[in-house]
């Protein structure tokens, strides 16, 4: 077990300003994630849960409350922390290789190489080092996208709807992917998701989010044993746990809209 | 891949089409004599006046100088139209300052700077090459400008996310990502810089393609005027191909266009 990667985000609300109207988007947020944990924060459009996230990356400022990586507070982006976009954000004049090793900081050109090598490898996608991403499926442009996140070590990394993309076969190749990906760099990730069973196949931790203003609603611990089974009883049984949530959300009790 | 060469040989050859039907009806109406010869010259006169005078090198060493002004030109405009599109484009301030003086002087049609460009340059080479690079120098910064501040915001947050350095940023993803604009740049300004060498040249030269046609003119010898116009357009033509096929190689990333 690493003992870096912790997060703790304590009493953080965000607002931002339209038109002279304040919007309310983060309400006092407070989530704690140990090390090495696999977050998702789930929730609808709207409820704040990307920009919880780009507040973590430090995309965002200016918000209330404490965010500590580690102990320490944020101050901007920092290579400590790893982001994959929802759309890949490859470079399109730059090659699969390239586009991994732009990242790189402070390393010797034969060290760049091997790291570069390494991620290649990890993310399975040796053969196409020298590709372009016009020429890379969906699947395979978020690969690259995740290998260039993780290039620099981060302690932990942050994705924000990876999948939400791809189209569903493709989408539960890569659940499998990112497991394997998070067992192997030992590393703390949280995901925000929109889809329930992606974040039950790969959470430790289910973070359900409500809308207007964004609101910690529930956390919801995912005891399941990994690899986990979408077929199986206890999956199915957790997936309505978290899916009442949203219920008791967004419909009334007992009335009907159709 | 045969077939493929066969339909850009296709392609090419049908744009010969109506060029070559117009000199074979130029040269019918010149057999019929319906214009006086001294206005309308048959083409085969004019394509050996062309090799008479590319044989006496004159024609040549009438290019060389155009050319000459025109690269001196072109780099001096679209250099500084580059680094005033960067500079405006980086930092908003400066285009606050700089860009409503720039955007009234573009305004001002190119040849109505001549009388001034005139009394201050003289009619030498200085003021034919300051001339160009004012031609070269508004494309070039528009197109800079709107490539730089139009590159997509989400790169500029993955560069954040990266930390990239102010120098990195530029270099691996402004510039990069500006490139398809900086190259509509590149050939908007080289050939305003042709059109206004033959301009500057008509005004005030003592040799150049553009005095070539001012000469056949007061000679009244129509075929060296004709001369002088086609090869003004194909040198024009064949700059237009040459950077297309620079683009091409360049900006093999840029798909959107070619892909189909």
């Amino acid at each position: 077990m690493k003992s870096t990667g912790t997060l703790s985000v304590t009493n953080v609300s965000k607002k931002f300003r339209v038109n002279n109207n304040e919007i309310h988007v983060l309400d006092n947020i407070n989530l704690s994630v140990k090390a090495g944990e696999f977050i998702s924060i789930i929730g609808l459009s709207g409820c704040g849960k990307t920009t919880l996230l780009r507040l973590i990356v430090g995309l965002e400022s200016d918000y209330e409350g404490d965010i500590l990586l580690d102990g320490r507070k944020l101050n901007g982006p920092s290579l400590d922390r790893g982001i994959v976009f929802q759309d890949h954000r490859l470079f399109p004049w730059l090659t699969v290789e390239k586009n991994i090793g732009l990242g790189i900081v402070g390393k010797s050109d034969t060290e760049k190489k091997e790291i570069v090598n390494n991620h290649i490898e990890l993310v399975g996608l040796k053969g196409f080092e020298k590709s372009y991403p016009y020429q890379l499926s969906g699947g395979m442009s978020q690969r690259a996208a995740i290998a260039r996140s993780l290039v620099n070590q981060p302690e932990i990394l942050l994705l924000d709807e990876p999948l939400g993309a791809l189209d569903a076969l493709t989408r539960m190749y890569m659940h499998k992917e990112l497991e394997r990906i998070w067992k192997k760099e030992n590393i703390t990730m949280i995901m925000v998701t929109h889809d329930v069973e992606e974040a039950l196949y790969l959470s430790d931790k289910i973070v359900v989010m409500s809308a207007r203003p964004g609101k910690l609603q529930k956390i919801i611990p995912v005891p399941l044993a990994r690899p986990r089974d979408r077929a199986s009883v206890e999956f199915a049984e957790m997936k309505e746990k978290v899916l009442e949530e949203f219920m008791l959300h967004t419909e009334p009790h007992f009335t009907y809209t159709i | 891949m045969n077939t493929k060469g066969e339909t850009q040989v296709k392609t090419i050859l049908i744009g010969f089409i109506v060029p070559v039907l117009l000199v074979i009806g130029l040269e019918i109406i010149c057999k019929l004599e319906i214009f006086p010869s001294q206005i309308v010259v048959a083409p085969h006169k004019v394509l050996i006046t062309f090799f008479d005078l590319i044989s006496t090198g004159e024609l040549l060493e009438h290019l060389r100088i155009s050319m000459y002004r025109v690269l001196t030109g072109f780099v001096l405009g679209a250099t500084l139209g580059f680094i005033f599109g960067t500079v405006m484009a980086l930092s908003p301030r400066s285009e606050r300052i700089i860009a409503p003086l720039l955007s009234a002087l573009s305004q001002v049609p190119l040849f109505g700077w001549i009388p001034l460009l005139m009394l201050w340059f003289g009619i030498g080479e200085t003021f034919k090459v300051v001339f160009i690079a004012f031609g070269a120098f508004f494309p070039m910064l528009i197109n800079t400008f709107e490539g730089i501040h139009g590159v997509p915001r989400s790169y500029l947050e993955v560069a954040r996310a990266f930390e990239f350095s102010s120098a990195k940023l530029l270099h691996k993803v402004l510039l990069p990502a500006a490139l398809p604009s900086l190259f509509t740049g590149i050939k908007l300004a080289l050939g305003m810089s042709w059109m206004l060498v033959v301009g500057a040249e008509l005004v005030a030269a003592g040799e150049g393609v553009g005095y070539l046609i001012v000469w056949g003119r007061q000679l009244f010898q129509m075929d060296i005027v004709f001369v002088g116009i086609a090869v003004v357009g194909s040198i024009g033509y064949l700059m237009f191909l040459t950077l297309n096929a620079l683009e091409v190689s360049l900006i093999s990333w840029h798909r959107p266009l070619s892909k189909k």
